[in-house]
Protein backbone atom coordinates (compact mmCIF):
# COMPACT_ATOMS: atom_id res chain seq x y z
CA UNK A 1 0.00 0.00 0.00
CA UNK A 2 2.83 2.38 1.01
CA UNK A 3 4.73 1.39 -2.11
CA UNK A 4 1.75 2.32 -4.28
CA UNK A 5 1.34 5.63 -2.42
CA UNK A 6 4.94 6.60 -3.16
CA UNK A 7 4.59 5.46 -6.77
CA UNK A 8 1.51 7.62 -7.29
CA UNK A 9 3.18 10.65 -5.70
CA UNK A 10 6.14 10.11 -8.05
CA UNK A 11 3.71 9.85 -10.96
CA UNK A 12 2.02 13.14 -10.15
CA UNK A 13 5.41 14.85 -9.80
CA UNK A 14 6.42 13.37 -13.16
CA UNK A 15 3.28 14.75 -14.80
CA UNK A 16 4.17 18.25 -13.57
CA UNK A 17 7.90 18.08 -14.25
CA UNK A 18 7.80 16.01 -17.47
CA UNK A 19 7.04 18.87 -19.89
CA UNK A 20 10.11 20.74 -18.62
CA UNK A 21 12.37 17.72 -19.12
CA UNK A 22 11.25 16.47 -22.52
CA UNK A 23 10.00 18.02 -25.77
CA UNK A 24 6.22 18.23 -26.12
CA UNK A 25 5.87 15.37 -28.61
CA UNK A 26 8.19 13.14 -26.57
CA UNK A 27 6.34 13.56 -23.27
CA UNK A 28 2.99 13.00 -25.04
CA UNK A 29 4.39 9.84 -26.59
CA UNK A 30 5.62 8.70 -23.16
CA UNK A 31 2.16 9.11 -21.64
CA UNK A 32 0.44 7.39 -24.55
CA UNK A 33 2.81 4.44 -24.52
CA UNK A 34 2.53 4.52 -20.73
CA UNK A 35 -1.14 3.56 -21.13
CA UNK A 36 -0.09 0.82 -23.56
CA UNK A 37 2.59 -0.64 -21.28
CA UNK A 38 0.57 -0.48 -18.04
CA UNK A 39 -2.41 -2.13 -19.74
CA UNK A 40 -0.21 -4.73 -21.46
CA UNK A 41 1.13 -5.56 -18.01
CA UNK A 42 -2.40 -6.57 -16.92
CA UNK A 43 -2.07 -9.37 -19.43
CA UNK A 44 1.69 -10.01 -19.17
CA UNK A 45 2.57 -9.39 -15.52
CA UNK A 46 -0.75 -10.07 -13.83
CA UNK A 47 -2.19 -12.89 -15.95
CA UNK A 48 1.02 -14.36 -17.37
CA UNK A 49 0.12 -14.09 -21.06
CA UNK A 50 2.71 -12.85 -23.55
CA UNK A 51 1.15 -11.32 -26.66
CA UNK A 52 3.03 -10.25 -29.76
CA UNK A 53 -0.08 -8.68 -31.20
CA UNK A 54 -0.66 -5.47 -29.25
CA UNK A 55 0.38 -3.25 -32.17
CA UNK A 56 -2.68 -4.59 -33.97
CA UNK A 57 -4.96 -2.82 -31.50
CA UNK A 58 -2.77 0.26 -31.24
CA UNK A 59 -2.54 0.70 -35.00
CA UNK A 60 -6.12 -0.21 -35.85
CA UNK A 61 -7.45 2.21 -33.29
CA UNK A 62 -5.10 4.93 -34.55
CA UNK A 63 -6.43 4.37 -38.09
CA UNK A 64 -10.08 4.46 -36.96
CA UNK A 65 -9.52 7.61 -34.94
CA UNK A 66 -7.52 9.25 -37.77
CA UNK A 67 -10.09 8.36 -40.42
CA UNK A 68 -12.93 9.72 -38.30
CA UNK A 69 -11.11 12.98 -37.72
CA UNK A 70 -10.37 13.22 -41.45
CA UNK A 71 -14.07 12.57 -42.06
CA UNK A 72 -14.98 15.56 -39.91
CA UNK A 73 -16.17 13.68 -36.83
CA UNK A 74 -15.42 15.30 -33.46
CA UNK A 75 -12.52 13.99 -31.38
CA UNK A 76 -14.83 13.06 -28.52
CA UNK A 77 -16.62 10.65 -30.81
CA UNK A 78 -13.49 9.41 -32.59
CA UNK A 79 -11.77 8.28 -29.36
CA UNK A 80 -14.66 6.17 -27.95
CA UNK A 81 -15.47 4.65 -31.34
CA UNK A 82 -11.82 3.70 -31.95
CA UNK A 83 -11.53 2.28 -28.42
CA UNK A 84 -14.77 0.36 -28.82
CA UNK A 85 -13.46 -0.93 -32.14
CA UNK A 86 -10.39 -2.31 -30.35
CA UNK A 87 -12.59 -3.90 -27.71
CA UNK A 88 -14.73 -5.69 -30.31
CA UNK A 89 -11.70 -6.85 -32.32
CA UNK A 90 -10.00 -8.03 -29.12
CA UNK A 91 -13.02 -10.16 -28.21
CA UNK A 92 -13.03 -11.74 -31.65
CA UNK A 93 -9.26 -12.36 -31.86
CA UNK A 94 -8.92 -13.16 -28.17
CA UNK A 95 -11.61 -15.83 -28.45
CA UNK A 96 -9.32 -17.81 -30.76
CA UNK A 97 -6.01 -16.92 -29.10
CA UNK A 98 -6.94 -17.96 -25.54
CA UNK A 99 -7.81 -21.42 -26.80
CA UNK A 100 -4.06 -22.00 -26.83
CA UNK A 101 -1.32 -21.43 -24.27
CA UNK A 102 2.36 -20.47 -24.22
CA UNK A 103 4.16 -20.53 -27.54
CA UNK A 104 0.99 -21.26 -29.50
CA UNK A 105 -0.78 -18.29 -27.94
CA UNK A 106 2.17 -16.06 -28.87
CA UNK A 107 2.15 -17.39 -32.45
CA UNK A 108 -1.57 -16.73 -32.82
CA UNK A 109 -1.31 -13.14 -31.59
CA UNK A 110 1.67 -12.61 -33.91
CA UNK A 111 -0.24 -14.09 -36.87
CA UNK A 112 -3.27 -11.86 -36.30
CA UNK A 113 -0.99 -8.84 -35.96
CA UNK A 114 0.63 -9.55 -39.31
CA UNK A 115 -2.76 -10.17 -40.92
CA UNK A 116 -3.91 -6.69 -39.89
CA UNK A 117 -0.58 -5.20 -40.95
CA UNK A 118 -0.96 -6.56 -44.47
CA UNK A 119 -4.56 -5.36 -44.67
CA UNK A 120 -3.32 -1.87 -43.74
CA UNK A 121 -0.44 -2.20 -46.21
CA UNK A 122 -2.53 -3.18 -49.23
CA UNK A 123 -5.62 -1.09 -48.46
CA UNK A 124 -3.88 2.00 -49.69
CA UNK A 125 -7.04 4.02 -50.46
CA UNK A 126 -8.14 3.92 -46.83
CA UNK A 127 -4.98 3.62 -44.75
CA UNK A 128 -2.48 5.32 -47.02
CA UNK A 129 -0.60 2.01 -47.29
CA UNK A 130 3.15 2.33 -46.93
CA UNK A 131 2.92 6.13 -46.66
CA UNK A 132 0.65 5.95 -43.62
CA UNK A 133 -2.45 7.97 -42.91
CA UNK A 134 -1.53 11.64 -43.19
CA UNK A 135 -3.17 15.04 -42.82
CA UNK A 136 -5.05 14.41 -39.60
CA UNK A 137 -5.53 17.69 -37.81
CA UNK A 138 -5.81 18.26 -34.11
CA UNK A 139 -8.98 20.08 -33.03
CA UNK A 140 -8.37 23.77 -32.29
CA UNK A 141 -9.07 23.42 -28.54
CA UNK A 142 -6.02 21.15 -28.05
CA UNK A 143 -3.82 22.72 -30.67
CA UNK A 144 -1.49 24.56 -28.28
CA UNK A 145 1.32 22.66 -26.54
CA UNK A 146 -0.19 23.30 -23.12
CA UNK A 147 -3.77 22.25 -23.91
CA UNK A 148 -2.58 19.16 -25.76
CA UNK A 149 -0.42 18.15 -22.80
CA UNK A 150 -3.27 18.73 -20.33
CA UNK A 151 -5.59 16.67 -22.54
CA UNK A 152 -3.07 13.80 -22.87
CA UNK A 153 -2.36 13.86 -19.12
CA UNK A 154 -6.07 13.69 -18.30
CA UNK A 155 -6.57 10.72 -20.60
CA UNK A 156 -3.47 9.07 -19.13
CA UNK A 157 -4.70 9.59 -15.55
CA UNK A 158 -8.14 8.28 -16.44
CA UNK A 159 -6.58 5.10 -17.89
CA UNK A 160 -4.20 4.64 -14.95
CA UNK A 161 -6.97 5.02 -12.36
CA UNK A 162 -9.28 2.65 -14.24
CA UNK A 163 -6.52 0.04 -14.59
CA UNK A 164 -5.55 0.45 -10.94
CA UNK A 165 -9.17 -0.16 -9.92
CA UNK A 166 -9.09 -3.36 -11.95
CA UNK A 167 -5.87 -4.74 -10.47
CA UNK A 168 -7.03 -4.04 -6.91
CA UNK A 169 -10.45 -5.63 -7.47
CA UNK A 170 -11.31 -9.34 -7.23
CA UNK A 171 -10.81 -9.48 -11.00
CA UNK A 172 -7.16 -8.50 -10.51
CA UNK A 173 -6.79 -11.30 -7.98
CA UNK A 174 -8.30 -13.79 -10.44
CA UNK A 175 -5.74 -12.70 -13.05
CA UNK A 176 -2.97 -13.42 -10.53
CA UNK A 177 -4.47 -16.84 -9.75
CA UNK A 178 -4.30 -17.72 -13.44
CA UNK A 179 -0.68 -16.56 -13.66
CA UNK A 180 0.25 -18.57 -10.57
CA UNK A 181 -1.63 -21.79 -11.21
CA UNK A 182 -4.25 -21.95 -13.94
CA UNK A 183 -5.26 -25.56 -13.15
CA UNK A 184 -5.93 -24.73 -9.53
CA UNK A 185 -7.87 -21.60 -10.51
CA UNK A 186 -10.06 -23.80 -12.71
CA UNK A 187 -10.50 -26.30 -9.87
CA UNK A 188 -11.83 -23.65 -7.49
CA UNK A 189 -14.43 -22.58 -10.00
CA UNK A 190 -12.95 -19.98 -12.33
CA UNK A 191 -13.45 -20.38 -16.05
CA UNK A 192 -9.81 -19.70 -16.91
CA UNK A 193 -10.37 -19.26 -20.63
CA UNK A 194 -13.08 -16.67 -20.00
CA UNK A 195 -10.92 -14.66 -17.61
CA UNK A 196 -7.94 -14.84 -19.97
CA UNK A 197 -10.18 -13.36 -22.63
CA UNK A 198 -11.22 -10.58 -20.23
CA UNK A 199 -7.56 -9.84 -19.45
CA UNK A 200 -6.68 -9.85 -23.15
CA UNK A 201 -9.59 -7.52 -23.91
CA UNK A 202 -8.79 -5.08 -21.12
CA UNK A 203 -5.16 -4.82 -22.26
CA UNK A 204 -6.17 -4.47 -25.90
CA UNK A 205 -8.96 -1.96 -25.29
CA UNK A 206 -6.69 0.39 -23.34
CA UNK A 207 -3.98 -0.11 -25.96
CA UNK A 208 -6.64 0.92 -28.47
CA UNK A 209 -7.45 4.01 -26.41
CA UNK A 210 -3.77 4.94 -26.54
CA UNK A 211 -3.70 4.34 -30.30
CA UNK A 212 -6.64 6.67 -30.80
CA UNK A 213 -4.64 9.43 -29.06
CA UNK A 214 -1.38 8.70 -30.85
CA UNK A 215 -2.70 10.05 -34.13
CA UNK A 216 -2.85 13.51 -32.53
CA UNK A 217 0.88 13.75 -31.80
CA UNK A 218 2.26 13.88 -35.32
CA UNK A 219 -1.08 14.31 -37.13
CA UNK A 220 -0.51 11.01 -38.90
CA UNK A 221 -0.49 7.22 -38.47
CA UNK A 222 2.74 5.68 -39.82
CA UNK A 223 2.24 2.09 -40.93
CA UNK A 224 4.96 0.85 -38.57
CA UNK A 225 2.56 1.51 -35.68
CA UNK A 226 0.67 -1.64 -36.67
CA UNK A 227 3.75 -3.75 -37.47
CA UNK A 228 4.68 -6.63 -35.17
CA UNK A 229 7.98 -4.89 -34.37
CA UNK A 230 5.90 -2.30 -32.52
CA UNK A 231 4.39 -5.20 -30.52
CA UNK A 232 7.97 -6.19 -29.71
CA UNK A 233 8.72 -2.64 -28.57
CA UNK A 234 5.69 -2.73 -26.28
CA UNK A 235 6.90 -5.99 -24.70
CA UNK A 236 10.40 -4.55 -24.38
CA UNK A 237 9.16 -1.39 -22.66
CA UNK A 238 6.98 -3.40 -20.26
CA UNK A 239 9.75 -5.84 -19.33
CA UNK A 240 12.36 -3.08 -19.13
CA UNK A 241 10.24 -1.21 -16.60
CA UNK A 242 9.27 -4.34 -14.71
CA UNK A 243 6.18 -6.49 -14.69
CA UNK A 244 6.22 -6.92 -10.93
CA UNK A 245 4.61 -3.59 -10.11
CA UNK A 246 1.65 -1.62 -11.40
CA UNK A 247 3.53 1.50 -12.53
CA UNK A 248 6.82 -0.26 -13.32
CA UNK A 249 6.11 -0.44 -17.07
CA UNK A 250 5.84 3.36 -17.18
CA UNK A 251 9.49 3.59 -16.12
CA UNK A 252 10.27 1.27 -19.02
CA UNK A 253 8.41 3.52 -21.45
CA UNK A 254 10.12 6.70 -20.25
CA UNK A 255 13.53 4.97 -20.31
CA UNK A 256 12.99 3.39 -23.71
CA UNK A 257 11.70 6.51 -25.45
CA UNK A 258 14.37 8.73 -23.87
CA UNK A 259 17.18 6.29 -24.71
CA UNK A 260 16.00 5.72 -28.27
CA UNK A 261 15.56 9.46 -28.86
CA UNK A 262 19.02 10.18 -27.43
CA UNK A 263 20.94 7.36 -29.14
CA UNK A 264 19.22 7.75 -32.49
CA UNK A 265 20.71 11.26 -32.79
CA UNK A 266 24.21 10.09 -31.82
CA UNK A 267 24.48 6.82 -33.74
CA UNK A 268 22.49 5.36 -36.61
CA UNK A 269 22.96 1.80 -35.30
CA UNK A 270 21.27 2.69 -31.99
CA UNK A 271 19.02 -0.43 -31.86
CA UNK A 272 22.23 -2.36 -31.14
CA UNK A 273 22.62 -0.49 -27.84
CA UNK A 274 18.96 -1.13 -26.99
CA UNK A 275 19.54 -4.83 -27.67
CA UNK A 276 22.46 -4.90 -25.24
CA UNK A 277 20.41 -3.10 -22.59
CA UNK A 278 17.54 -5.55 -23.09
CA UNK A 279 19.91 -8.51 -22.74
CA UNK A 280 21.33 -7.07 -19.49
CA UNK A 281 17.85 -6.49 -18.06
CA UNK A 282 16.68 -10.00 -18.92
CA UNK A 283 19.88 -11.60 -17.61
CA UNK A 284 20.43 -9.63 -14.42
CA UNK A 285 17.30 -7.60 -13.58
CA UNK A 286 14.36 -9.88 -14.21
CA UNK A 287 12.08 -7.53 -12.32
CA UNK A 288 13.12 -4.62 -14.56
CA UNK A 289 14.18 -1.14 -13.54
CA UNK A 290 11.33 -0.79 -11.02
CA UNK A 291 12.56 -3.81 -9.06
CA UNK A 292 16.11 -2.50 -9.21
CA UNK A 293 14.97 0.85 -7.80
CA UNK A 294 12.89 -0.89 -5.15
CA UNK A 295 15.86 -3.00 -4.05
CA UNK A 296 18.10 0.08 -3.91
CA UNK A 297 15.46 1.88 -1.82
CA UNK A 298 15.22 -1.11 0.57
CA UNK A 299 19.01 -1.24 0.86
CA UNK A 300 19.16 2.49 1.60
CA UNK A 301 16.44 2.10 4.25
CA UNK A 302 18.21 -0.82 5.95
CA UNK A 303 21.54 1.08 5.97
CA UNK A 304 19.96 4.22 7.45
CA UNK A 305 18.14 2.05 10.03
CA UNK A 306 21.44 0.39 10.95
CA UNK A 307 23.19 3.76 11.27
CA UNK A 308 20.37 5.07 13.43
CA UNK A 309 20.57 1.98 15.63
CA UNK A 310 24.36 2.37 16.04
CA UNK A 311 23.89 6.05 16.88
CA UNK A 312 21.33 5.13 19.54
CA UNK A 313 23.75 2.64 21.12
CA UNK A 314 26.51 5.30 21.13
CA UNK A 315 24.18 7.82 22.76
CA UNK A 316 23.12 5.31 25.42
CA UNK A 317 26.77 4.56 26.22
CA UNK A 318 27.61 8.25 26.48
CA UNK A 319 24.70 8.81 28.83
CA UNK B 1 -29.57 -42.58 3.36
CA UNK B 2 -29.27 -40.49 0.19
CA UNK B 3 -26.74 -41.37 -2.43
CA UNK B 4 -25.04 -38.07 -3.20
CA UNK B 5 -22.77 -39.45 -5.95
CA UNK B 6 -23.56 -42.29 -8.31
CA UNK B 7 -21.03 -43.61 -10.79
CA UNK B 8 -22.17 -45.99 -13.47
CA UNK B 9 -19.92 -48.07 -15.73
CA UNK B 10 -17.20 -45.42 -15.74
CA UNK B 11 -14.54 -46.30 -18.29
CA UNK B 12 -11.43 -44.64 -19.63
CA UNK B 13 -9.44 -46.02 -22.53
CA UNK B 14 -6.11 -44.65 -23.68
CA UNK B 15 -5.81 -46.21 -27.12
CA UNK B 16 -6.06 -49.93 -26.59
CA UNK B 17 -5.24 -49.69 -22.88
CA UNK B 18 -8.14 -49.51 -20.47
CA UNK B 19 -7.10 -47.45 -17.42
CA UNK B 20 -10.53 -47.70 -15.78
CA UNK B 21 -13.08 -50.25 -16.80
CA UNK B 22 -16.81 -50.29 -16.00
CA UNK B 23 -16.53 -49.06 -12.42
CA UNK B 24 -19.79 -48.62 -10.49
CA UNK B 25 -19.87 -46.85 -7.16
CA UNK B 26 -22.34 -45.04 -4.92
CA UNK B 27 -21.37 -42.59 -2.20
CA UNK B 28 -23.72 -42.22 0.74
CA UNK B 29 -24.32 -38.70 2.01
CA UNK B 30 -22.45 -37.79 5.21
CA UNK B 31 -19.90 -40.61 5.01
CA UNK B 32 -16.26 -41.11 4.11
CA UNK B 33 -16.06 -43.41 1.11
CA UNK B 34 -12.52 -44.40 0.20
CA UNK B 35 -11.09 -45.75 -3.03
CA UNK B 36 -7.90 -47.73 -2.68
CA UNK B 37 -5.75 -49.92 -4.86
CA UNK B 38 -2.14 -50.79 -5.59
CA UNK B 39 0.02 -48.53 -7.78
CA UNK B 40 -1.38 -48.29 -11.30
CA UNK B 41 -4.85 -49.44 -10.22
CA UNK B 42 -6.43 -46.44 -11.99
CA UNK B 43 -7.32 -44.44 -8.87
CA UNK B 44 -6.09 -41.09 -10.17
CA UNK B 45 -7.69 -41.56 -13.60
CA UNK B 46 -10.91 -42.43 -11.82
CA UNK B 47 -10.60 -39.31 -9.66
CA UNK B 48 -9.82 -37.11 -12.67
CA UNK B 49 -12.91 -38.34 -14.51
CA UNK B 50 -15.18 -37.53 -11.58
CA UNK B 51 -13.62 -34.12 -11.10
CA UNK B 52 -13.91 -33.15 -14.77
CA UNK B 53 -10.20 -33.06 -15.57
CA UNK B 54 -10.48 -35.77 -18.21
CA UNK B 55 -13.66 -36.90 -19.97
CA UNK B 56 -14.61 -40.57 -19.62
CA UNK B 57 -14.71 -42.85 -22.66
CA UNK B 58 -17.91 -44.35 -21.38
CA UNK B 59 -20.23 -44.35 -18.37
CA UNK B 60 -21.91 -41.68 -16.28
CA UNK B 61 -21.40 -39.64 -13.13
CA UNK B 62 -24.50 -38.43 -11.26
CA UNK B 63 -24.30 -35.87 -8.49
CA UNK B 64 -27.52 -35.38 -6.52
CA UNK B 65 -29.23 -37.23 -9.40
CA UNK B 66 -27.93 -34.78 -11.98
CA UNK B 67 -25.80 -36.13 -14.80
CA UNK B 68 -22.46 -34.28 -14.56
CA UNK B 69 -20.48 -36.57 -16.86
CA UNK B 70 -17.72 -34.68 -18.66
CA UNK B 71 -18.62 -31.35 -17.04
CA UNK B 72 -15.73 -28.88 -17.18
CA UNK B 73 -13.96 -28.83 -13.85
CA UNK B 74 -14.65 -25.13 -13.14
CA UNK B 75 -18.40 -25.83 -13.01
CA UNK B 76 -18.18 -28.41 -10.23
CA UNK B 77 -17.37 -26.12 -7.27
CA UNK B 78 -20.47 -24.06 -8.11
CA UNK B 79 -22.56 -27.23 -7.79
CA UNK B 80 -21.06 -28.18 -4.42
CA UNK B 81 -18.14 -30.43 -5.39
CA UNK B 82 -14.62 -29.43 -4.40
CA UNK B 83 -11.38 -31.29 -4.80
CA UNK B 84 -8.02 -31.49 -3.10
CA UNK B 85 -5.07 -32.44 -5.29
CA UNK B 86 -2.54 -35.24 -4.82
CA UNK B 87 0.38 -32.90 -5.52
CA UNK B 88 0.33 -29.68 -3.50
CA UNK B 89 -1.48 -27.21 -5.67
CA UNK B 90 -1.64 -23.72 -4.24
CA UNK B 91 -0.96 -20.21 -5.56
CA UNK B 92 2.67 -19.80 -4.45
CA UNK B 93 3.24 -16.06 -4.80
CA UNK B 94 -0.06 -15.13 -3.13
CA UNK B 95 -0.65 -14.94 0.60
CA UNK B 96 -2.50 -17.61 2.55
CA UNK B 97 -5.37 -15.12 2.92
CA UNK B 98 -5.55 -14.46 -0.83
CA UNK B 99 -5.43 -18.18 -1.60
CA UNK B 100 -8.47 -18.90 0.52
CA UNK B 101 -10.28 -15.63 -0.20
CA UNK B 102 -10.21 -16.34 -3.92
CA UNK B 103 -11.69 -19.77 -3.38
CA UNK B 104 -14.57 -18.45 -1.28
CA UNK B 105 -15.20 -15.58 -3.69
CA UNK B 106 -15.44 -17.98 -6.61
CA UNK B 107 -18.55 -19.66 -5.25
CA UNK B 108 -20.10 -16.79 -3.36
CA UNK B 109 -20.04 -13.77 -5.69
CA UNK B 110 -23.46 -13.09 -7.07
CA UNK B 111 -22.86 -11.14 -10.24
CA UNK B 112 -20.09 -10.09 -12.57
CA UNK B 113 -20.35 -6.58 -11.08
CA UNK B 114 -18.72 -7.95 -7.91
CA UNK B 115 -15.57 -8.59 -9.95
CA UNK B 116 -14.97 -4.86 -10.25
CA UNK B 117 -15.71 -3.88 -6.65
CA UNK B 118 -13.03 -3.10 -4.13
CA UNK B 119 -11.57 -6.08 -2.26
CA UNK B 120 -12.60 -4.35 0.97
CA UNK B 121 -16.30 -4.59 0.13
CA UNK B 122 -16.63 -8.26 1.06
CA UNK B 123 -16.77 -8.44 4.84
CA UNK B 124 -18.46 -11.85 4.98
CA UNK B 125 -15.81 -13.36 2.73
CA UNK B 126 -13.08 -11.80 4.88
CA UNK B 127 -14.58 -13.38 8.00
CA UNK B 128 -15.10 -16.78 6.36
CA UNK B 129 -11.50 -16.66 5.11
CA UNK B 130 -10.16 -16.13 8.61
CA UNK B 131 -12.40 -18.88 10.03
CA UNK B 132 -11.32 -21.48 7.48
CA UNK B 133 -7.65 -20.58 7.90
CA UNK B 134 -8.08 -20.92 11.64
CA UNK B 135 -9.78 -24.33 11.19
CA UNK B 136 -6.71 -25.69 9.41
CA UNK B 137 -4.36 -24.12 11.97
CA UNK B 138 -2.69 -21.52 9.76
CA UNK B 139 -3.88 -18.30 11.45
CA UNK B 140 -0.30 -17.38 12.40
CA UNK B 141 0.71 -17.58 8.71
CA UNK B 142 -2.27 -15.75 7.25
CA UNK B 143 -0.26 -12.97 5.59
CA UNK B 144 2.68 -15.12 4.53
CA UNK B 145 3.10 -16.11 0.94
CA UNK B 146 2.10 -19.71 0.22
CA UNK B 147 5.58 -20.48 -1.12
CA UNK B 148 7.06 -19.61 2.28
CA UNK B 149 5.09 -22.37 4.06
CA UNK B 150 6.45 -25.81 4.87
CA UNK B 151 5.17 -28.74 2.83
CA UNK B 152 2.83 -29.81 5.62
CA UNK B 153 1.44 -26.29 5.95
CA UNK B 154 0.95 -26.10 2.19
CA UNK B 155 -1.10 -29.31 2.36
CA UNK B 156 -3.24 -27.69 5.04
CA UNK B 157 -3.59 -24.60 2.87
CA UNK B 158 -4.60 -26.83 -0.01
CA UNK B 159 -7.34 -28.21 2.22
CA UNK B 160 -8.41 -24.68 3.23
CA UNK B 161 -8.69 -23.67 -0.44
CA UNK B 162 -10.84 -26.74 -1.05
CA UNK B 163 -13.11 -25.92 1.88
CA UNK B 164 -13.46 -22.35 0.64
CA UNK B 165 -15.93 -23.56 -1.96
CA UNK B 166 -18.24 -24.62 0.92
CA UNK B 167 -18.92 -27.92 -0.80
CA UNK B 168 -21.31 -30.75 0.00
CA UNK B 169 -18.96 -33.32 -1.50
CA UNK B 170 -15.21 -33.29 -0.98
CA UNK B 171 -13.00 -35.17 -3.40
CA UNK B 172 -9.65 -35.81 -1.73
CA UNK B 173 -6.83 -37.27 -3.80
CA UNK B 174 -4.19 -38.69 -1.46
CA UNK B 175 -4.24 -35.72 0.94
CA UNK B 176 -1.47 -37.22 3.09
CA UNK B 177 0.92 -37.65 0.16
CA UNK B 178 4.46 -36.63 1.13
CA UNK B 179 3.54 -35.65 4.69
CA UNK B 180 5.72 -36.38 7.72
CA UNK B 181 4.17 -38.82 10.24
CA UNK B 182 3.08 -36.04 12.65
CA UNK B 183 1.51 -34.02 9.82
CA UNK B 184 -0.21 -37.19 8.57
CA UNK B 185 -1.85 -37.63 11.96
CA UNK B 186 -2.96 -33.98 11.89
CA UNK B 187 -4.41 -34.36 8.40
CA UNK B 188 -6.21 -37.57 9.35
CA UNK B 189 -7.76 -35.81 12.31
CA UNK B 190 -8.80 -32.93 10.09
CA UNK B 191 -10.48 -35.30 7.61
CA UNK B 192 -12.28 -37.03 10.47
CA UNK B 193 -13.46 -33.64 11.74
CA UNK B 194 -14.58 -32.60 8.27
CA UNK B 195 -16.62 -35.77 7.83
CA UNK B 196 -19.12 -34.38 10.33
CA UNK B 197 -20.06 -31.65 7.87
CA UNK B 198 -19.12 -33.01 4.48
CA UNK B 199 -19.44 -36.14 2.39
CA UNK B 200 -15.96 -37.27 1.45
CA UNK B 201 -14.70 -39.40 -1.42
CA UNK B 202 -11.14 -40.21 -0.47
CA UNK B 203 -8.47 -41.65 -2.73
CA UNK B 204 -5.66 -42.85 -0.50
CA UNK B 205 -2.96 -45.47 -0.48
CA UNK B 206 -2.07 -45.39 3.21
CA UNK B 207 -4.07 -48.38 4.39
CA UNK B 208 -4.08 -47.59 8.10
CA UNK B 209 -5.71 -44.19 7.46
CA UNK B 210 -8.33 -45.64 5.16
CA UNK B 211 -9.16 -48.44 7.59
CA UNK B 212 -9.38 -46.00 10.46
CA UNK B 213 -11.72 -43.38 9.04
CA UNK B 214 -13.74 -44.86 6.16
CA UNK B 215 -17.26 -46.17 6.29
CA UNK B 216 -17.11 -47.89 2.92
CA UNK B 217 -14.05 -48.83 0.89
CA UNK B 218 -13.92 -49.61 -2.82
CA UNK B 219 -10.87 -51.44 -4.10
CA UNK B 220 -9.60 -50.99 -7.64
CA UNK B 221 -7.04 -53.17 -9.38
CA UNK B 222 -5.95 -52.88 -13.01
CA UNK B 223 -8.77 -50.39 -13.54
CA UNK B 224 -11.51 -52.70 -12.31
CA UNK B 225 -13.50 -52.74 -9.10
CA UNK B 226 -12.57 -55.94 -7.32
CA UNK B 227 -14.19 -55.43 -3.93
CA UNK B 228 -16.36 -53.08 -1.90
CA UNK B 229 -17.36 -53.14 1.74
CA UNK B 230 -16.69 -51.97 5.27
CA UNK B 231 -13.07 -51.73 6.47
CA UNK B 232 -13.42 -55.11 8.20
CA UNK B 233 -14.77 -56.80 5.10
CA UNK B 234 -11.94 -55.35 3.02
CA UNK B 235 -9.35 -56.38 5.58
CA UNK B 236 -10.52 -59.99 5.36
CA UNK B 237 -11.04 -60.08 1.61
CA UNK B 238 -8.87 -62.65 -0.15
CA UNK B 239 -9.26 -60.80 -3.45
CA UNK B 240 -7.80 -57.63 -1.91
CA UNK B 241 -4.93 -59.50 -0.28
CA UNK B 242 -4.14 -61.18 -3.59
CA UNK B 243 -4.19 -57.82 -5.42
CA UNK B 244 -1.82 -56.19 -2.95
CA UNK B 245 0.51 -59.16 -2.88
CA UNK B 246 0.47 -59.46 -6.65
CA UNK B 247 -1.11 -62.94 -6.59
CA UNK B 248 -3.37 -63.90 -9.44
Amino acid sequence: MMKNKYSFIALIIFLFVGPFLFPNATIAEMLIFGIVAISTNIMLGYTGMLSFGQALFFGTSAYISGLMLLGGFPLFLAIPVATLGSFIISLFIGYFCVKREGLYFICLTFAFNQMFYFIAYVWHDVTGGEDGLVGVERPAYIDSQLTFYIFTSMMFLFAVIALYKIVTSPLGLIFKLIRENANRAEAIGYNVRFYKLISFSIASTFTGLAGSLYVLIHSMVPIDQIHWLKSGDIIFMTLFGGVGSFLGPLIGVVGYIWLSDTFSIIWARWPLIMGVIFAIVVLYFRGGVSELLENLFKKYKSISKKTEHEQNIKNTKLN
Amino acid sequence: MNKILKIQNLTKNFGSISAVSNVNLEVEEGTIHSVIGPNGAGKSTFFNMISGVIPPSNGSVYYKDKDITGFESFKLPHMGIAKCFQITNVFPKLTVRENVWASIFSCSHKSKVDLFKSMNDFETIDKDTENIISDVGLSHKIDDKAEELSHGQQRMLEMAITLGAKPDLLLLDEPTQGLAPEATVEMTELIRKLSKNYTILLIEHKMHIVMEISKIITVLNFGEKIEEGTPNQIKNSKKVQDAYLGRK
